[in-house]
């Protein structure tokens, strides 16, 4: 196993809205993340991925739990060492850009900040747009100027020029055309294949995260309920909302027949307080799902997963 | 001859700046017969959601404008239809669901108001009109209709509103539905629950489909024939079984190969399509994909290629698929 360069243990995140209202976003998730590897996560909207996004590079503080960055407690370190070592890059490019900044201006910006490659930064903003593929000529363009993958570069750029060792890819293609996609995910594999950095890559779009992660978890309701690498989790997913999940995905080949109709209606429900979050939807629920909540056990290579009925097949149970 | 629905000649939609008029939909021919499914495909820019917009005549205008074409529906020419007559088609007839469903509602009233008044404006009863929307609600899998008919619009998600939006649309049974890109913005499970809800309003209903998107497996799942949309004009218009068997046209083939599927290696890196589509307003004459084309030749520098025959499908490309397919 290569370095843990991020580990995350038992975070939660608790939003409290005016009167009663608590909204549990994350609840107890833990995670690992090799140096140089790239952890994909995957899950419905209000899983909580983006708000995990968020604790991890330190846009949030968590309610409970804490996470380490190459053994460090992240609670110990300050905003600006943080972000030397994590950065975040947003769906859409153009309102993580400042519309008045050149491209220039932007990356300047945060080299000044940081004290990096001073006297020097003009030269360092070459490398960058050289490493994000698009060329000097960019460098004084406005963010107007510039296309959506093109801006979405330009804030890869941005990420990469304080030398991070992780990078947080939030939905980083789901706002650009399919025929851009393929350059901005062939971007961030030709990256890591050059230098050591690591990704957490969370996406909805299952067929890119497959393509990229080494290791998949699979979000639902704020909980980890599958993880492992990426063929086990994707090609072989045990969950039963895994496999819901990956059997809506429609795949762009006309042949495949699609067992119709196999799960539920799918309206997310809230957590429930006694037993498994998923017993609501679930196909496979059996009487113990309704009292006792499963936890994320490992089923053997480090394939994990939190369903009674999915390790007792695996007969771990 | 099959019966045609809704038939598309020649469309022109130009901008307008000053006296200048570029046309940025170039002649878009299309056919759509009942009970059919279409899937429209392009990137951003290629004048998809344009072609859609002049269908019910609903583009911002000015600097749109509908320079030239045909848009028949049932036989009726809608090109020239009176304002009148046009809002008894939108809604009735013809129903449209647009990508962003946030700005589709108004924030101040009751979903279920908004639901009801499209109803009650082509002539349901009050109490009709109700019932309907609850039913309409149910069938898009709003679990509990009567608190969505409650809510204002800021209080549900968007794939809720999204959901209330096809609700709204299919709810006056019309006889063509465009969507342009209505599941763009929603989960997977959700996507493919309103998927199926189109498909089975299809088994009973002679309803046929128009349908925009940029994701080919929506495609491969939902439509009869594909689309494929660039630069202002159909470059390739094709049964969606051929479109991913044998593609007609390099750009519809260098779109199928970006994607990542279990051909692809894990981590390997996917073919890329390279440069950027064209300024419709731009164009020198030739062939507009041209530049980004692998397979270009003399003649695609000095003539644009009308859509020819290509088997059972039919291509903007001069070349035979014969001689570029590997």
């Amino acid at each position: 196993m290569a370095t843990v360069v991020l580990r995350g243990m038992d975070l939660a995140q608790r939003y409290e809205g005016r009167g009663k209202s608590v909204v549990n976003a994350l609840r107890g998730v833990s995670l690992e993340l090799g140096e140089g590897a790239t952890l994909g996560i995957v899950g419905e909207s209000g899983c909580g991925k983006s708000t995990l996004a968020r604790l991890l590079v330190g846009l949030e503080r968590p309610s409970a739990g804490s996470a380490e960055m190459s053994g460090e407690s992240t609670s110990s370190l300050d905003g600006r060492t943080r972000a030397r070592r994590i950065q975040l890059v947003f769906q859409d490019p153009y309102s993580s850009l400042d519309p008045r900044q050149r491209v220039r201006a932007a990356l300047r910006e945060v080299l000044t900040f940081h004290h990096l490659h001073s006297g020097a930064e003009d030269q360092r903003i070459d490398e960058l747009l050289d490493m994000v593929a698009l060329g000097r000529r960019f460098a004084n363009r406005y963010p107007h100027e510039l296309s959506g993958g093109q801006a979405q570069r330009v804030a890869i750029a941005r990420a990469l020029a304080v030398e991070p060792t992780i990078v947080v890819l939030d939905e980083p293609t789901s706002a650009l055309d399919v025929s851009v996609r393929a350059e901005i995910i062939n971007l961030l594999i030709g990256i890591q294949a050059r230098i050591t950095i690591s990704y957490i890559f969370i996406s909805h779009d299952l067929s890119m995260v497959r393509h990229v992660s080494d290791t998949i978890a699979v979000m639902y309701l704020g909980r980890i309920v599958e993880s492992g690498s990426y063929d086990q989790v994707l090609d072989a997913p045990l969950h039963p909302y895994t496999v819901a999940l990956a059997q809506a995905v429609p795949v762009p080949d006309p042949t495949v027949v699609r067992p119709h109709r196999v799960t539920p209606v799918l309206t997310a429900t809230g957590p429930t307080t006694r037993g498994c979050d998923y017993q609501d939807r679930c196909p496979l629920v059996e009487p113990h799902c309704r009292d006792v909540a499963p936890s994320l056990d490992d089923v053997g290579s480090n394939h994990r997963v939190a369903c009674h009925v999915a390790k007792r097949r695996t007969t771990i149970e | 001859m099959t019966e045609i629905l809704l038939s598309l000649r020649g469309l022109v939609v130009g901008l307008r700046h000053g006296h200048d008029v570029s046309p940025i939909v170039r002649g878009v021919n299309l056919d759509v017969a009942p009970g059919e499914r279409v899937g429209v495909v392009g990137e951003s820019g290629s004048g998809k959601t344009l072609t859609m917009l002049s269908v019910l005549r609903l583009l911002p205008s000015p600097p749109l404008e509908i320079l030239d074409g045909e848009i028949l529906f049932a036989g009726e020419n809608l090109a020239s239809a009176s304002e009148r007559r046009l809002r008894e088609v939108r809604g009735a007839e013809i129903a449209m669901v647009y990508q962003d469903p946030m700005t589709s509602l108004n924030p101040l009233l009751h979903v279920g108001y908004q639901v009801a008044e499209a109803l009650k404006a082509h002539g349901a009863s009050t109490i009709q009109a109700r019932e309907t929307t609850r039913d309409a609600l149910r069938q898009v899998g709003l679990s509990d209709p009567e608190r969505v008919e409650r809510s204002y619009p800021h209080e549900l998600s968007g794939g809720m509103i999204q959901r209330v939006m096809i609700a709204m649309a299919l709810a006056a049974s019309p006889r063509l539905l465009i969507a342009d890109e209505p599941t763009t913005a929603l989960d997977v499970t959700i996507q493919q629950q309103i998927l199926d809800l189109v498909l089975d309003i299809q088994t009973t209903t002679s309803m046929a489909v128009l349908w925009v998107t940029h994701d080919l497996g929506v495609v491969a799942r939902l439509v009869d024939r594909v689309v494929v949309m660039y630069a202002g004009r159909v470059v390739e218009d094709a049964p969606t079984r051929e479109l991913f068997r044998h593609p007609s046209h390099p750009y519809t083939a260098a779109l199928l190969a970006s994607l990542p599927g279990t051909q692809h290696s894990h981590r390997s890196l996917l073919h890329q399509i390279g440069g950027n589509p064209p300024d419709p307003t731009r164009l020198d004459g030739g062939c507009p994909f041209r530049p980004r084309c692998p397979f270009a030749i003399d003649q695609c520098a000095h003539e644009e290629p009308p859509l020819l025959p290509r088997g059972e499908s039919r291509a903007a490309c001069w070349r035979e698929p014969d001689s570029w397919l590997p």
